[in-house]
């Protein structure tokens, strides 16, 4: 054999060990579970204060230095967690192609019966004298029942029973070997033909672009419109019940359609596809605009409801009056304390208020007028119900393009279904001898012998049943 | 209240510790029975409790599915006390054996304790919106049916090992009595810093011992850990003469040990991690994303397939793999209850 082979074999062999894999789950672990202590992807303050907790303000930056040489601060981006992923699958595929042949060609070879010598060799016997010389056909009976696919051979040494269950199991486990391997190639297109960004979208404007988490524009080709984003609530406190965002998508300038339906709605746990690209409530937050309104209802004597909405600072005429009013100050959370004052409870718009000034010639009144209050709608000049400010909120979405996740989902089922099978429905081969009147049972898996051995004591208790 | 109900219940698991001793020294059956009906009971009791839960859950939220309580930390720490117990029952009825009976009700027992010391809210509370998913249901139960299932094979494992070590020097022999140090030395920890803690809902852990902020009750504490660790190693053969002398068959630990991994390793997979990348996927826009829960899940993950590796390929028997079941639920114990509280993340309503 050459150098050239014998190095060859070398490497080969040091990919399909066991030993590289028992060392690699150790090192990603411990590499994966660094990153899970040390600050990822923050600022080196962050990190300096983060070691300063342990260690005096020089060694802090030391071990700073350390975390900058390794990635530490990026560990799951980082070269070396990646070349460890990428051993890990390189050890897959060397391991399955290794040890797959051999198994795929112990199917195929037709059995023979085993010298005495292998069987007395076997980790597991087990006795049984006196028995009568035809108790191999009950045997075999029985491991047919059981299951079992049997085989009898005639020898010198006597009868030897042969029986193999769910031996075809054996593959399960390259099957969840492959599944890592094309969930691993899953997050491989998703890196290199997906991408991750946000957009951050004021009621009542839209957006053709995302922003990558790298800071970068992405054109989306299409527009996404908010027109709307609401909160909503549980009954009488500040836990939020859902989060909403009502879009639309324009395409060169046109609205199209979903279901016959202009409107989308996304709420958490309900995302939104179209063209490959999903959109996630994630965030939300407050930022007055320049067309934010204040959407109100007046009801005249006669009851009859009147819609108003009007810009802050802007005057709005109360219906049937000569009184003009505009809206001079908001909260978007004010309470009533027990004494009857007001008081800011939330920066979220839990009960949002407004300061509304009545003109009526010369004489002024300033009355607050809150949403979730209703004594606080009568005015001197009639009821009138503060609804909502709108265009004064931003909805925070997730955008993401993933064309691997189909592979993650496949490779998933295949995941649990070769563990399922390959835990579960483990292969048990049996051997038993019969010369004269006496019946030996052997197992040849040290592995999991507990098991076959019961499967034999089973069968052994059965054989005395029959007897009696 | 379902909580007063579910306390209740812990009291009987507790109860049935003491029943299972007088069991496993005199042997007799009538006491056996006695100790199965008690344990029963208090299983009966807590499933009890659970449907009230959901009673009182589905008040607040009108649906069923939202019902579920396995929403916060106290709920998850009743349901997997609840999965241990009836994984136990199932186990006792299968192998007619009962001397695992002590530390299942005792480890159940002493997590419904928990709660009341840990002071965690056991007030029902509204689903948030990132909680609002069906797949809460799949991830969370399947997730804690492993831990369950791990958590037995802890158990035996860690009976195994105890009964295997002989020697005092030997490595096995160290590290099974330094962990049952620890342990002991951590509960006691924990309710001193309850009882310091003037707020329960920020108690630190080992704040008041071994991070005390003096040096000196600091390095006590550190000190008595160490005596801990010390008396445990002069008299642990004690323990594994008790153990021998209850002839438990470490054939048997050593089975069951596996069971447990191989029944909750696949759980684990389709439920923690699998269920848990679908639901990621919909609710954050990502099905892997390094969340400290999600990576540690991973690291129980890779632990328990090391598990199965070295049994199966490497042909490990005995003690050595049952070291690697101990700590494959230390690890899982960190995953679910260390994440929230040392580290920060995603999954943060879980924490207290």
């Amino acid at each position: 054999m050459s150098k050239i082979d014998k190095w060859n074999e070398k490497i080969w062999s040091f990919f399909a060990s066991v030993d590289l894999a028992i060392a690699l789950f150790i090192f990603i672990s411990t590499g994966a579970a660094l990153g899970t202590i040390i600050p990822q992807q923050s600022e080196p303050e962050m990190i300096v204060r983060f070691f300063s907790n342990f260690f005096s303000p020089t060694t802090a930056m030391k071990a700073y230095e350390i975390v900058s040489l390794l990635d530490l601060n990026n560990v799951y981006h980082s070269w070396w967690f990646t070349f460890l992923l990428f051993m890990f699958a390189l050890n897959l595929i060397v391991c399955s192609v290794e040890r797959l042949p051999y198994l795929l060609k112990s199917f195929k070879t037709v059995s023979t019966a085993l010298p005495v010598e292998v069987l007395e060799n076997m980790p597991f016997k087990k006795k049984i004298e006196n028995v009568s010389p035809d108790v191999s056909h009950k045997i075999s009976e029985i491991l047919k029942k059981k299951g079992f696919t049997v085989n009898i051979f005639e020898t010198q040494d006597g009868i030897q029973i042969q029986g193999r269950k769910w031996s075809k199991t054996r593959l399960a486990v390259y099957l969840t070997h492959l599944s890592i391997l094309i969930i691993l190639s899953g997050t491989l297109i998703g890196t290199f033909f997906g991408f991750r960004g946000s957009m951050n979208i004021i009621e009542g404007r839209g957006l053709n672009f995302a922003i990558s988490d790298s800071g970068k524009a992405i054109p989306l080709g299409f527009e996404v419109r908010c027109d709307r984003f609401e909160v909503e609530y549980y009954e009488n406190s500040s836990i939020p019940k859902a989060y909403r965002s009502y879009i639309r998508i324009l395409e060169n300038g046109e609205v199209i359609k979903f279901n016959g339906k202009e409107n989308v709605v996304i709420e958490v746990n309900q995302p939104f596809s179209y063209k490959g690209i999903t959109f996630y409530q994630a965030s939300y937050g407050f930022q007055p605009s320049e067309h934010a309104e204040f959407r109100f209802s007046y009801f005249d004597h006669n009851n009859m409801e009147h819609n108003i909405s009007a810009k802050f600072e802007e005057k709005f005429n109360i219906p049937g009056t000569s009184v003009k009013a505009s809206v001079i100050d908001f909260s978007p959370a004010l309470g009533i304390d027990e004494q009857g004052r007001l008081f800011n409870m939330d920066t979220n718009m839990i009960n949002p208020a407004v300061l509304v000034r009545f003109e009526q010639g010369d004489k002024k009144t300033e009355q607050w007028i809150l949403t979730k209050i209703p004594e606080t709608w009568n005015t001197p000049y009639g009821k009138l119900k503060f609804h909502e400010i709108w265009g004064a909120q931003f909805t925070g979405l997730q955008v993401r393009k993933d064309p691997g996740v189909p592979l993650i989902y496949i490779g998933s089922l295949f995941l649990c279904v070769g563990l399922f099978i390959s835990l579960f429905l483990r292969p048990v081969t049996l051997f038993a001898k019969l010369s004269k009147n006496r019946l030996d049972f052997y197992c040849p898996s040290s592995k999991v012998s507990s098991i076959s051995e019961k499967q034999i004591d089973k069968i052994i208790n059965k054989l005395k049943g029959e007897k009696v | 209240m379902s909580h007063q109900i579910i306390s209740i219940a812990g009291l009987i698991y507790i109860l049935a510790m003491p029943i299972y001793i007088v069991y496993i020294l005199t042997k007799n059956n009538k006491v056996g029975y006695g100790a199965t009906f008690t344990l029963t009971i208090g299983a009966v009791v807590q499933i009890f409790g659970f449907i009230q839960r959901v009673i009182e859950m589905y008040e607040i939220n009108h649906s069923i599915m939202r019902s579920i309580p396995i929403t916060n930390l106290y709920e998850s720490l009743i349901f997997f006390a609840l999965c241990l117990i009836v994984g136990y029952l199932f186990i006792e009825w299968k192998y007619k054996k009962k001397s695992l009976g002590v530390f299942a009700s005792l480890i159940a027992g002493i997590t419904i304790g928990l709660t009341d010391v840990l002071g965690v809210t056991k007030e029902v509370q509204p689903l948030v919106p990132a909680l609002k998913s069906n797949w809460l249901l799949a991830h969370v139960t399947l997730s804690f049916i492993s831990y369950a299932a791990f958590g037995i094979s802890f158990i035996t494992g860690l009976l195994h090992i105890i009964m295997e070590s002989q020697t005092k020097k030997s490595f096995k022999y160290i590290f099974s009595t330094t962990l049952l140090a620890f342990i002991v030395f951590m509960f006691i920890s924990v309710i001193i810093d309850i009882l310091n803690g003037s707020n329960p809902k920020n108690v630190k852990i080992f704040h008041s011992t071994l991070g005390n902020p003096s040096t000196f009750i600091s390095l006590i504490s550190w000190m008595v850990l160490i005596a801990f660790i010390l008396t445990a190693w002069k008299f642990g053969h004690l323990l594994n003469k008790t153990l021998n002398s209850l002839k438990i068959d470490s054939n048997f630990l050593e089975d069951l040990t596996y069971k447990g991994i191989a029944f909750g390793f696949p759980i684990f997979t389709i439920g923690g991690l699998v269920f848990g990348a679908i639901w990621a996927d919909q609710a954050w826009g990502r099905y892997w994303g390094w969340d400290p829960k999600e990576t540690w899940s991973l690291i129980t993950w890779f632990v328990y397939a090391f598990y199965l590796h070295a049994k199966f390929i490497r042909g490990w028997r005995g003690t050595k793999t049952s070291v690697i079941a101990v700590i494959g639920f230390i690890v899982t114990i960190f995953t679910y209850l260390g994440v929230n509280l040392f580290l920060s993340g995603l999954h943060s309503y879980g924490s207290m």
